[in-house]
């Protein structure tokens, strides 16, 4: 990634009715700061790949403004050299190859087609790279999709969705991928209706529901309400139970494991220690972020 | 630095990655040069009606010949139809949402479009009139006839060339307005085979003044085939007003795709 100013995404005021007055952004404003990977979330519906349309010009906003920096993503002649894009892993003809695809893109940004072939190379796709993208996975054409916003080498990426139909392993390296570049100044956006798909990725969320902002903010602050719960593997539960006193909730999960709510598991382990209780697992499980986000994009709230 | 260079040569990338130029132009080809051999055999009495109903001595008549050869007229359809799934395939298979990130001036994107499809209809028109000149002159030989002229050719080669040339840049605009392939290709085959014959069957004073009638002045047709299928001399433009007239209709239909593709979302 070229060193370039850093850009942040801006959206102000965002509202789009559609035509038969389906109201899909309403009144939605947030920032996405450079330097950080920041989760779009929200859940089927709620506008999210509406939101990010506006913010690439392919959609016209009936009010208020998505602008790239200073400016519409429309406004400068090669947006994409800023700005580089994936959405839902849609968009391409069939019987084209996903080489041939991302030359054709290449050569309207006047880009050679030796770069084709190193984003190819980049996102694992280099051995199907000649094969028609109707004969390719949902994971393959997530990847080509990637390969296409990556092309210009951007400071920006918006991804909708990029997870879906990618493989653990996949996950895994385009989760290190956008950290690498928002630790080198870039901007990144992620849509995705799973807190726990990008929970580990993101730096900052943005949560909307029936498109209007309900959370913004760093995802450490979300639900910070407790403490983490802690999982615990004894085979004798009642003595550790016992050990832990009342100021410990303790609920019994199927597989056998207790979950300790209300203490941390240096807590947990001494009581154990003290009661001479066997232990075969202490670990701290994750909040349940995704509780918190469901009663925030609920319809009770 | 997205100039127009790179735009048609995107452009230009789409078509050679895909089949779709060279099968509608062997398709337009077979279908233009079908009738060539029916035509000149019933003229020359080999098989029995026409001689009757074209009446005698038709391989004589230089009209008649350039009759035959405006058959590469039949190649327009497919013209308009190229253009009109260049533009809709875009929105067909959604890489309009590419297309359009890496070039959001949507205006060049849909201009480049249609200069370089002009020059794929009068490609196409140059190999199908080759072909119909071709299997006219084959045809011919075995009979007594009046020369097959390089002017007879060279008129319908020029009107064929400019008019498939307009008639993609038509196709292009069609598609962009109405962005279902399959209703506007439904749309240009009905409009062709069905609305300008029966209006060039009922009303030729008005037929004349719609693509099709510019199309056939434009490659000087003295003759037409009515609904009978007998030879009548028809009432056409002059060649010069057919091909402004021709102009026209790309002009109008192209201004109204540019701005109406401009505002639409992409969803
Ligand atoms: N072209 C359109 N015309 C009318 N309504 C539309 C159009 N596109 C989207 N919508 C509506 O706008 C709302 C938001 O859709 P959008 O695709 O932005 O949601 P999303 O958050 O991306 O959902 P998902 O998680 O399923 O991808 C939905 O109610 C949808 O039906
Ligand atoms: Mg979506």
């Amino acid at each position: 990634m070229p060193p370039v100013a850093p850009t942040e995404l801006r959206v102000e005021g965002l509202t789009k009715v559609f035509r038969k007055g389906v109201k899909a952004v309403d009144d939605l404003s947030f920032d996405v700061q450079p330097g950080r990977v920041t989760g779009f979330l929200g859940p089927n519906g709620s506008g999210k790949t509406t939101t990010l349309r506006c913010l690439l010009g392919l959609v016209t906003p009936t009010s208020g403004r998505a602008l790239v920096g200073s400016h519409a993503y429309t406004a400068p002649p090669q947006p994409m050299s800023t700005v580089g894009a994936s959405l839902e892993a849609s968009g391409f003809h069939p019987g084209r190859s996903g080489r041939n695809h991302l030359r054709v893109v290449a050569t309207t940004m006047g880009i050679a087609d030796t770069r084709v072939d190193e984003v190819l190379h980049l996102v694992g796709l280099t051995p199907a790279a000649r094969r028609r993208v109707v004969e390719y996975s949902l994971g393959m054409r997530q990847r080509l999709a990637l390969a296409a916003a990556l092309l210009a080498d951007p400071p920006v990426l918006i991804l909708d969705e990029p997870t879906n139909g990618l493989d653990p392993e996949g996950i895994a390296w385009l989760r290190a991928f956008l950290q690498e570049r928002a630790r080198q100044g870039g901007t990144v956006l992620v849509s995705s209706h799973l807190l726990s798909e990008v929970q580990q990725t993101v730096d900052d969320v943005v949560i909307i529901r029936k498109g209007s902002l309900v959370h913004a903010g760093p995802l450490s602050e979300l639900g910070g309400d407790g403490a983490a719960p802690v999982v615990v593997r004894t085979p004798d539960p009642e003595r550790l139970v016992d050990a832990l006193g009342a100021g410990a909730q303790v609920t019994r999960r199927p597989d056998g494991a207790i979950v300790v709510t209300g203490a941390s598991p240096a807590e947990v382990g001494h009581a154990a220690f003290l009661a001479g209780c066997e232990l075969h697992e202490l670990s701290a499980g994750m909040r349940d972020l995704e509780r918190v986000f469901l009663e925030l994009t609920g319809d009770q709230s | 630095m997205t100039g127009w260079g790179a735009l048609l040569a995107a452009e230009w990338r789409k078509v050679t990655t895909t089949k779709m130029v060279w099968v509608l132009t062997l398709v337009a080809v077979a279908l233009s040069t079908v009738n060539v051999v029916p035509t000149v055999l019933l003229a020359s009495g080999t098989i029995s009606g026409g001689v009757e109903t074209l009446g005698e001595g038709q391989l004589q008549n230089p009209a008649f010949i350039t009759t035959v050869l405006s058959q590469a007229g039949t190649g327009a359809l497919f013209a308009l139809i190229l253009g009109v799934i260049a533009m809709t395939g875009e929105y067909r298979h959604m890489t309009i949402t590419s297309t359009f990130l890496a070039e959001p001036r949507r205006g060049r994107v849909v201009t480049a479009k249609m200069v370089l499809y002009a020059g794929l209809g009068a490609a196409m028109a140059v190999v199908v009139v080759l072909a119909v000149a071709v299997a006219t002159y084959a045809t011919l030989l075995p009979f007594d006839h009046t020369p097959l002229t390089a002017a007879m050719v060279g008129r319908v080669f020029v009107g064929a060339v400019i008019g498939m040339a307009l008639y993609a840049i038509l196709g292009v605009s069609i598609g962009a307005l109405i962005r279902s392939q399959v209703a506007a290709i439904i749309a240009v085959v009905v409009w062709v085979l069905l609305l300008e014959a029966i209006v060039s069957a009922l009303l030729p004073a008005v037929a004349k003044w719609l693509p099709g009638g510019a199309l056939s002045a434009a490659m000087d047709v003295g003759m037409r085939a009515d609904m009978t299928g007998s030879f009548t001399t028809a009432d056409v433009l002059p060649g010069w007003a057919a091909i402004g007239l021709l102009l026209v209709y790309a002009v109008v239909f192209a201004a109204i795709a540019s701005r109406t593709t401009i505002r639409r979302d992409i969803t």
